[in-house]
């Protein structure tokens, strides 16, 4: 895997956010195109093409949710396209409110703060869950657990595209 | 990206907006979405029973033009047909009437789910009210 080779790493689902950050300013130092303005054009060359990958490697890994998405995709396991079906029909309810709520109705409102409060519990729930399937894929290299960090991921992003448009929407409203 | 001119249309005026009772035997009920971008979408079709033909269809999307355009332009193709020629509308035919392009093929991919996920819903609520009738026979 590429942004894991860039930075000198084995390729874990668990990295160490100091080490990453460490390992990623040592290499970029190393290969800063200033320290190649000299060299020959294919060296200058390739310290553009380093610096920017190891660029690419440290925002993607640096995320526990990017680097996950990463390592699927890597492992050609990429998201799969179908919801999280127990969230749907919630989703389709807040929507609801979200939609009563532009129009002007304000008794929605309630109903969005709470959500707002669950689903921020929601993602912290996520990330613990996505931080111990880390260990246990590291551990074991099983692929059924892959497949539950996939599903992780999957509800992860429905939960914070909705929290987005929930406080899009009270911000909005409470400022008027 | 422009939005054909038949995309504009349903999403202007978009056909059969509504929801049925889901809880009517006659009903089934389709909820399908896409995690990437957080749309929603809700297809419900109303069957006569007796003859297996859908006479309403109603939808409630929440997401891009191009989703809404494909739920709309679903429901008014269901409307007439049986429940086994609903099984056979494709993704492909509401890419090719609606000129989506390839970036906007998956809100197609969501319409016929929800096609799909509604015909089933109604299928499995039918056989239910079959097995309970031949219970209490």
């Amino acid at each position: 895997m590429k942004f894991y080779e860039a930075l000198g790493l084995e390729p874990k689902l668990a990295l160490d956010s100091e080490d990453l950050k460490k390992r990623f300013y040592d290499r970029s130092r190393q290969w800063h195109p200033d320290r190649f303005s000299r060299g020959t054009s294919e060296e200058k060359q390739r310290s553009e093409e380093m610096t920017s990958t190891l660029n690419d490697a440290f925002r993607t890994l640096r995320d526990p949710v990017s680097r996950a998405e990463y390592f699927l995709s890597q492992s050609g396991l990429e998201l799969p396209k179908d919801a999280p079906p127990e969230l749907l029909e919630e989703i389709f309810e807040l929507n609801m409110a979200l939609e009563e709520l532009r129009g002007g109705d304000e008794s929605a409102r309630e109903q969005l703060v709470s959500a707002q409060e669950r689903f921020t519990n929601m993602l912290g729930e996520a990330d613990t869950n996505l931080a111990d399937l880390f260990g246990r894929y590291d551990e074991t290299f099983d692929t059924a657990v892959l497949d539950q960090v996939r599903a992780v991921l999957n509800r992860r992003k429905y939960v914070s595209n909705l929290l987005r448009d929930v406080e899009k929407e009270l911000n909005v409203h409470s400022a008027n | 990206m422009a939005y054909s001119d038949k995309v504009l249309d349903h999403y202007n005026n978009p056909r059969n907006v509504g929801s049925f009772d889901k809880k009517d035997p006659n009903v089934g009920t389709g909820m399908v979405g896409a995690p990437e971008c957080g749309d929603v979408m809700k297809l419900q079709v109303k069957v006569n029973p007796a003859t297996g033909i859908i006479e309403d269809a109603k939808f409630k999307t929440f997401g891009c033009g191009s989703a809404i355009a494909s739920s709309s332009l679903a429901t008014e193709w269901l409307r007439g047909k049986t429940v086994d020629e609903a099984l056979a509308i494709k993704n492909t035919d509401i890419v090719n009437e609606l000129s989506l392009p390839p970036v906007k093929i998956h809100c197609s991919v969501l319409a016929e789910d929800a096609i799909k996920a509604a015909i089933d819903d109604y299928k499995k609520k039918s056989e239910n009210v079959e097995s309970q009738t031949k219970a209490h026979a």
